[in-house]
């Protein structure tokens, strides 16, 4: 979960030294840990790690966004389903570039929300930002995304009504 | 006339609570009885109904990025190797 969270925040090259000094920083301040949501408060050091290592800010860019759909699927991951595909009235592509499209401050949130899986409050907690910043960004980056592939969902249904 | 007023406001009202119905997320629940209101519409609704399936569908397509997306296993093992060093006390 570190590790995706730390890739959609710094991107793919500085992930791992970002979370090897979160569980450093995490480990050290153990004794502060009340032992309740141990995911919340990882995100949270997480956070202020990225902070303090003065790393400038460089949510997903638009070249990883490629690596998400260009990867194979993992060993024992779902593949899509025919049905799936067949449900779908837009191409991986077309996905790509509307994600790619949306400012960064919207694509983050829902990166770490629909891809990374991370609840609204752990979003949160990641960007530190409150809950209704997360889910307002998320609301415009998704109404964003739909706007885009508004042509390929009308195609779709205009298809279907053949 | 009133009928369309009613239905405009309801698809207002709709739109803004969508996305938190599909995601059910904890910090930000439906009510039953929204969720009872919501539903209803959404089955009468084609407009309000088809916006709920493409939120559906770009989630669903979003949801097989993070399983293309497993970690690179060096470097899970490589971290597992920071925190065993941690635990005996070696640092890093």
């Amino acid at each position: 979960m570190l590790l995706r969270v730390a890739r959609t925040l710094v991107g793919p090259a500085d992930a791992e030294d970002l979370v090897q000094e979160t569980l450093v920083r995490a480990w050290r301040f153990m004794d502060r840990f009340d032992g309740r949501h141990p995911r919340a408060w990882l995100l949270t050091i997480l956070r202020n790690t990225n902070m303090n290592m003065h790393r400038r800010q460089r949510p997903d860019s638009v070249e990883d966004i490629g690596t998400y759909t260009s990867a194979r699927p993992a060993f024992g991951a779902e593949p899509p389903s025919t049905e799936d595909q067949v449900m779908q009235s837009f191409l991986p592509h077309d996905l790509e570039a509307a994600v790619a499209a949306l400012d960064p401050k919207f694509r983050t949130v829902l990166m770490l929300i629909d891809v990374d899986e991370l609840t609204y409050a752990e979003a949160a907690d990641a960007l530190g930002v409150p809950v209704g910043t997360v889910m307002s960004r998320l609301s415009r980056a998704r109404d964003r995304i739909r706007r885009q592939l508004r042509p390929q969902f009308a195609a779709a249904q205009t298809g279907a009504q053949r | 006339m009133i009928r369309a007023i009613r239905t405009m406001v309801t698809c207002r009202w709709s739109a803004r609570r969508i996305q938190r119905y599909l995601d059910s997320d904890p910090a930000a629940l439906l009510a039953d009885d929204e969720i009872r209101r919501l539903e209803a519409h959404l089955a009468v609704c084609a407009r309000c109904g088809a916006a709920a399936a493409e939120y559906r569908q770009i989630n669903s397509a979003l949801s097989r990025w993070t399983a293309r997306q497993i970690p690179d296993p060096h470097s899970v093992e490589r971290l597992h190797d920071v925190l065993d060093r941690l635990v005996r006390g070696e640092g890093t």
